[in-house]
């Protein structure tokens, strides 16, 4: 008895998978997004993700190292995605102080505070970010496009065009056509900008299982279904399913944001039942709230009901009985 | 510790008492406030129409006229001003729904020929450190002494000639809006104010 | 409780050792909706405290005379009176703070530092007690309020009383003046509250 006794949190499954290769495919999968940002914002889009990669790791460093005085775990790589990840969700040009305060929020409030990776209730990126656009509205939704103006976004430009009653035959004149949403070439985040490098991403992440497809694809089809239905009733008040799912952070939300592992939920009953949530906020902020997007305040409300979530769909434990079909 | 016994009449009478007495001394002191308090709402409407007339020595707020708009839910608020029984202008509470989070409420006081004398922001529910700047001094000087019959209240964007609130087109045309709403107002009812003196 | 209370340390437990906001958490209601600038923090504080002192009194002289069946409504009418005064008086004097509170002073009836002090201190000590109890407490409330208060505006609009150390365009981190803010700045100062006063004690 002299052994320590090892205890650690289900699943005691041995596989070569550990946190930290995990951490590392998310990079690789970011990174056709990120050359896209490269292509179209140039020095700004990687001074953006170097200043909020940098901040993340380095505040992480500081709080384990003289704050809680607990073993340094930087090298996992989870600060680092929270960087890249919140960079990903703010505009070029954002100044450099924002980005490191958005740092701090990220890795201080939202993680740390929690206990760091693995204790954290809500996606600490998305935390960061919408502390930085409720505190600084103004230099958040100033979008800088390709060719070097300011310009409201795909959803910002239907919001404000439908609250001073124009149709969306009127409005959709000013809207970039569907497949610049698809290659990228639109207003907003710079990470969030074409829903082609996502899904090469989003696809990278299936097929080395990272995430599986449930939370994704309930988020995307659920949207579609809601806004498509408003659609049909009335196209000229709503815009239809494509163009919510191809703007704003959608794709970025659906593949990278909400299946990260810690704020999701744990069975595949409990993924579709949060993802779902995801999506039904969304839309209504989308075409109902004061902000035009809603995908990030969507994944933080839905985060809190993760352990709800969690307790009532329960990973069936080895041995139990089955009592009906497994899900 | 000698406490009283929790029988029924026992209950009844102590909570009675309390009752009683709590009941008088809330009297008491309602009699002393009420009249603070009335005059103090008094106080304050014209605290705020001092703000946005010309100075005047009537007091506008019995006189108070409520105009039936076609633009407006409810009647309309018009506060006539007068010195020496001439008339000096008017203060007209101008609301618009089209705020950013819907009510924006403004008092804008007129000079008789329609110049907007000064504008007081009453209700807005606008986004903190956006919107809400439509209270600040830089916003609301662009108004004074500007006619709305020459200056374009609707933010530049809409080819008016209000510089908008950075990051908050929607809360400057619906402060625009709430002017403008105020300003046809007053000119529709002039004659009529005016008039209403002798 | 029969010996006499030794009153320094019964004025001094409401203030640190059981702060009623970074120790006890109560009352987090009129804690969290008011406290958006230091004046309004401050404001909420002494409305609480005068009706926590007024209310510890009067139960106190009156418990031996109510059934104890019956003493939460009693204690309820007490306080409840003791709200709608400090409201009449608020609205007749400083309408300014009236205004600035506005739900949160009827609401007061139902913070639960003032029935908790009611049912568990001034129903069972003398009117001197408990007197020195309800100005420890509310001092303590009122302290906790305005150092929240101050906090979120410092943070949230670069001001404290009012007075703006910042330049009018400055950008300040509006989400501190903003409900959320309030939840965060109050957990970050129970921490510093709790670390310093262990540290000392």
């Amino acid at each position: 008895m002299s052994q320590p006794i090892i205890i650690s949190a289900s699943p005691h499954v041995h596989s070569s998978k550990t946190s930290k290769k995990v951490m590392y495919d998310v990079v690789i999968a970011l990174v056709p997004a990120f050359l896209v940002s490269l292509y179209v914002f140039g020095f700004s889009a990687l001074l953006l993700t170097a200043v909020a990669v940098i901040s993340c790791i380095l505040f992480e460093f500081l709080i384990q190292k003289y704050l809680l005085k607990t073993e340094v775990t930087v090298a996992d790589g989870s600060a680092l995605i929270t960087g890249i990840l919140l960079a990903f969700n703010l505009p070029a040009g954002l100044p450099i102080w924002m980005i490191v305060v958005g740092s701090l929020v990220a890795i201080g409030v939202a993680k740390m505070s929690f206990g760091g990776l693995g204790f954290n209730i809500f996606n600490p990126a998305l935390v960061g970010r919408v502390f930085l656009l409720v505190s600084f509205p103004v230099q958040m939704t100033m979008w800088p496009l390709p060719d070097g103006i300011t310009g409201a976004t795909t959803l910002g430009i239907i919001k404000e065009g439908l609250m001073f009653g124009n149709t969306m035959t009127d409005i959709s004149a000013q809207l970039p056509s569907n497949m610049d949403m698809f290659l990228g070439i639109t207003a907003g985040s710079i990470g969030e900008m074409s829903a082609l490098a996502l899904l090469l991403g989003g696809v990278y992440l299936l097929i080395r299982k990272v995430i599986t497809w449930h939370i994704p694809v309930t988020i995307l089809a659920t949207m579609a279904v809601m806004t498509g239905v408003f659609w049909v009733v009335n196209p000229e008040s709503y815009a239809s399913p494509l163009i919510h799912i191809l703007s704003g952070g959608a794709i970025l939300g659906a593949f990278f944001m909400a299946t990260d592992m810690v704020t999701s939920p744990m069975t595949r009953k409990g993924m579709i039942i949060f993802a779902i949530g995801i999506a039904v906020i969304t839309v209504v902020i989308r075409l109902f709230g004061a902000y035009p997007e809603g995908v990030s305040f969507a994944i933080i409300i839905m985060n809190a009901f993760v352990p709800l979530i969690n307790k009532y769909f329960k990973p069936r434990r080895f041995g139990a009985k089955i009592k009906s079909k497994i899900v | 510790m000698s406490k009283n016994k929790d029988t029924f009449i026992n209950m009844v009478v102590s909570l009675f008492v309390i009752t009683i007495i709590s009941g008088f001394s809330l009297g008491y002191v309602n009699e002393l406030t009420v009249g603070p308090i009335a005059k103090g709402k008094i106080e304050r409407k014209v605290v705020a129409l001092k703000m946005v007339l010309p100075e005047f020595d009537n007091n506008p707020v019995e006189e108070v006229i409520m105009l039936k708009s076609a633009s407006a839910k409810d009647s309309v608020e018009v506060y006539p001003a007068f010195k020496n029984g001439e008339f000096v202008g008017a203060a007209v509470i101008g609301s618009t729904e089209k705020g950013f989070s819907g009510l924006v409420k403004i008092m804008v006081g007129f000079k008789p020929d329609g110049t907007i004398q000064n504008i007081e922001v009453l209700e807005q529910k606008e986004t903190p450190g956006l919107g809400t700047k439509m209270k600040d001094e830089s916003f609301i000087a662009q108004f004074r002494d500007k006619n709305p019959s020459t200056f374009n209240v609707k933010p530049t964007k809409d080819q008016g000639n209000v510089d908008a609130l950075t990051g908050a087109t929607i809360s400057t045309r619906a402060f625009g809006d709430a002017v403008q709403m105020a300003y046809d107002e007053f000119m529709l009812n002039n004659s009529s104010i005016i008039a209403l003196k002798n | 409780m029969a010996e006499s209370v030794n009153q320094t340390q019964n004025f001094l437990k409401g203030i640190v050792k059981e702060n009623p906001i970074f120790v006890m958490l109560l009352g987090m209601c009129p804690t969290l909706g008011v406290t958006s600038s230091a004046f309004n923090g401050l404001g909420m504080g002494v409305a609480t405290m005068f009706v926590l002192i007024m209310s510890n009194i009067v139960v106190s002289l009156v418990k031996s005379q109510i059934p104890s069946k019956v003493r939460i409504p009693a204690f309820i009418i007490i306080i409840a009176s003791f709200v709608t005064i400090v409201e009449m008086i608020l609205e007749a004097f400083v309408p300014f703070l009236y205004e600035q509170l506005g739900i949160f002073i009827p609401l007061i009836v139902v913070n639960c530092i003032i029935l908790g002090r009611a049912e568990s201190f001034a129903s069972k000590n003398n009117a001197l007690s408990s007197l020195i109890d309800g100005l420890g407490m509310g001092l303590g409330f009122t302290l906790a309020l305005t150092i929240l208060g101050a906090t979120r505006e410092i943070l949230g609009n670069g001001s404290v009383f009012g007075f703006k150390f910042v330049p009018a365009d400055a950008n300040t981190f509006i989400l501190f003046i903003l409900p959320p803010g309030a939840f965060i700045a109050l957990a970050y100062l129970t921490v510093l509250f709790n670390k310093s006063t262990t540290k000392t004690t």
